[in-house]
């Protein structure tokens, strides 16, 4: 058995050489460090654990190239818009390739929420910068992070600074531009103390090219602060997105956050939760839909690190069609986390015989007193369910959708943003059969 | 018998997880009708109900059902209830997530449509279910919960027929619509029954106690076991199972 190291894929050949054609900027010491890492260690294969459903060979053998910045205004109008719109007060914070685009929210954010560009932010404050960054690790499954550490171009950063009742939606968009055209858009989001917001972001993309998006977002909350947090997978099916969340909370914060995939031909999706500090509260929902041959590969893990901590992982997967969807969630409880209390529930709705569902709920537990709690559980429509509604004249397709729709009802009722899960269940139904008689039933 | 009945079973055999159940089913119910089914347990009256109204693992080998002159059998489940056929559970099921409301509101509207009716107005709709819910003495909370959940075993009964009430089927099949129920609960689904019985509906109760029907005054009795009907009578027959037991009759079967 050999020990080297294997060559550099092409895919990864390429990411060096969009790193290398890049002009030097405050951040280039964290660049260059992660993109050694990432050549060190190479990307994930089905070799690595959490990566073992989800095999990128493909991906690996192709080359990629950097999105263009997109200035043209014709071109910027003529982008896909966000159907979140209408869940937030202001209007969206647009990111085009990974560009905030300024001229897209002309009234700006709501009062006491802050929204700058990371690249605007280093000039001022690199320091400041780096400090929010999440710390760079080995661990595989937070290696397309390190790329995009290495190659995001810009992004925001948004600081919390209040109480604010309505959501901040922020909209990525994967705007092609080339075949395999690459995406890093990174977000920062910063609650003070004591300061609460909610924080939608939506990722969608143009065209039919084939696309990769890498992006990555840190959540930190300070002490007794609040954040409701939403990312919405959305994109065309030519497009494979990574997406890696990281968040740290601090004493007696709250943290809710829901992870949204209706869109996308492959999308992995990562969440690293950690619970530094006593009396944190971590509440993560799921909701993964599985169509055609979509792929989908969500991997959420919290990590309890202080007394008294809570964390909860609810999910919930159909999968219709050709399509995979992987759910592994995962609880850490270290050692002087005592009074840690975590629950996991994780469970797969089947709608085809083609189609496939794996789930994985683990536990390490390294303190005592403790109250962990775990369920998994994969099937398809309960006949006598289905039988009952038949019964009483419904049809079979509407029978089903109903099913399907109460299935996920878990975790739509989690959502406090109303105008969110209305256009979230919107866009739910239209994956289901006999969406327009579906609708009806709200 | 005047006229044509609205059912007619003629020699029905049906197989459950390949053993037999039904060995031969034999019944006319007329328009307007009450009939119950009396039987001991495991003879195969719950089966009968269920392949009535088209459950899909239970599979028909044998016998032919018309009702309402169609050929029931070819008929999809949600196709009988359409044209008509209600079946009230004996073990109605909890879908959470899914509304009381809106699967009424639903099952409703299916009705309609296949009659070449409008939708139900929601108004209308809203006012239709609040008057019946509170003839079935039903708790508004009802509103606004999944269909049978967390109900207790009386509740999910009276949920029986309070759909059935709504959606005023020409024949309702009611299994075991009594177990369970303290003698409170029994009166009031037998006064929704009994409202029912307007002399054009059709009332097959299945039931494996007399109690019922000392509240609902049925026109035939039937005694069911081993699969089919033993023997038929008026209500004295009922009142004569109370007295002797099922033995009684299928010890004279045997002899």
């Amino acid at each position: 058995m050999s020990t080297a190291a294997a060559p550099p894929s092409a895919a990864l050949r390429s990411f060096e050489a969009q790193w290398r054609a890049r002009a030097p900027d405050p951040l280039a010491a964290l660049r260059g460090q992660a993109m050694q890492r990432l050549l060190a260690l190479g990307l994930p294969s089905s070799r690595d654990e959490s990566w073992r459903y989800t095999n990128l060979r493909g991906l690996a053998a192709q080359t990629f190239v950097e999105a263009p910045r997109i200035t043209d205004p014709a071109a910027l109008r003529a982008l896909p818009q966000s159907w979140l719109a209408g869940a937030a007060a202001a209007p969206p914070i647009v990111i085009v390739n990974g560009y905030p685009e300024p001229t897209h929210a002309p009234h700006g954010p709501p009062q006491g929420v802050e929204i700058s560009s990371l690249r605007a932010l280093p000039l001022r404050d690199a320091a400041s910068l780096l400090g929010r960054m999440p710390p760079q690790g080995d661990a595989e499954q937070t290696r397309w992070a390190l790329l995009n550490a290495a190659l995001f171009a810009d992004g925001l950063y948004v600081r919390i600074g209040a109480a604010v009742a309505a959501p901040v939606l922020i909209v990525h968009v994967a705007a092609g531009g080339a075949a395999n055209a690459t995406v890093h858009s990174r977000v920062i989001i910063e609650a003070m103390p004591g300061c609460a917001a909610t924080i939608i972001e939506h990722h969608i993309g143009a065209g039919g090219q084939p696309q990769l998006c890498n992006s990555a977002t840190q959540i930190l909350l300070a002490a007794e602060s609040a954040v409701e947090h939403y990312r919405v997978f959305a994109t065309p099916a030519a497009t494979t997105h990574f997406d890696a969340l990281d968040v740290r909370q601090a004493r007696s914060s709250r943290c809710r956050q829901f992870t949204i995939v209706l869109g996308g031909g492959l999308v992995r999706t990562n969440l690293d939760a950690h619970l530094e500090e006593a009396g944190a509260l971590h509440e993560t929902y799921a909701l993964l839909a599985g169509n055609d041959a979509r792929h989908v590969d969500c991997v959420a893990t919290a990590v309890h690190r202080a007394p008294r901590t809570t964390s909860r992982q609810t999910a919930r997967a159909i999968a219709a069609g050709t399509s995979r969807v992987v759910f592994n969630s995962k609880v850490i409880v270290e050692e002087g986390a005592a009074g840690a209390d975590s629950r996991q529930s994780s469970r797969g709705l089947l709608l085809a015989p083609t189609a496939e569902i794996d789930t994985r709920p683990q536990l390490e537990i390294h303190a005592d007193d403790v109250k962990c709690a775990h369920g998994a559980t994969i099937g398809r429509l309960d006949a006598d369910m289905l039988f009952y509604l038949l019964s009483r004249g419904l049809d079979r397709a509407t029978a089903q959708g109903l099913l399907v729709y109460a299935f996920l009802d878990d975790v739509l009722t989690g959502m406090s943003s109303a105008q969110a899960r209305e256009r979230i269940e919107d866009a739910l139904i239209a994956q289901l059969p006999d969406a327009e008689l579906l609708r009806a039933f709200r | 018998m005047p006229g044509k009945p609205l059912l007619k079973i003629a020699d029905l055999r049906a197989r459950v997880a390949g053993k037999n159940i039904l060995n031969g089913v034999d019944l006319e119910v007329g328009v307007g009708e009450v009939h119950a089914i009396m039987g001991p347990n495991g003879s195969g009256k719950s089966t009968l109900a269920q392949v009535l109204a088209g459950r899909e693992d239970y599979e028909v080998t044998g016998g032919e059902v018309i009702f309402d002159g169609r050929d029931l059998l070819a008929l999809r489940p949600e196709e009988r209830a359409r044209g008509g056929l209600f079946l009230g559970f004996q073990y109605p099921v909890e879908i959470p997530g899914v509304n009381n409301v809106y699967l009424l509101k639903a099952a409703l509207n299916a009705k309609r449509k296949t009659a070449g009716e409008p939708e139900v107005d929601a108004y209308e709709f809203l006012a239709l279910i609040k008057q019946k819910m509170k003839f079935m003495q039903m708790s508004e909370s009802f509103l606004t919960r999944g269909v049978n959940e967390g109900f207790s075993g009386g509740e999910k009964k009276r949920n029986e027929i309070l759909q059935m009430l709504v959606l005023e089927p020409k024949l309702a099949l009611l299994d075991e619509t009594d177990s369970g129920l303290d003698i409170d609960a029994l009166k009031v689904v037998a006064h929704g029954v009994n409202s029912l019985r307007d002399g054009k509906r059709s009332i097959v109760l299945i039931t494996h106690y007399q109690r019922l029907l000392d509240y609902i005054a049925p026109d035939r009795v039937h005694v069911f076991s081993g699969g089919r009907i033993l023997k038929s009578g008026d209500k004295s027959l009922a009142l004569e199972l109370e007295r002797r037991g099922y033995d009684w009759l299928q010890a004279v079967q045997v002899a």
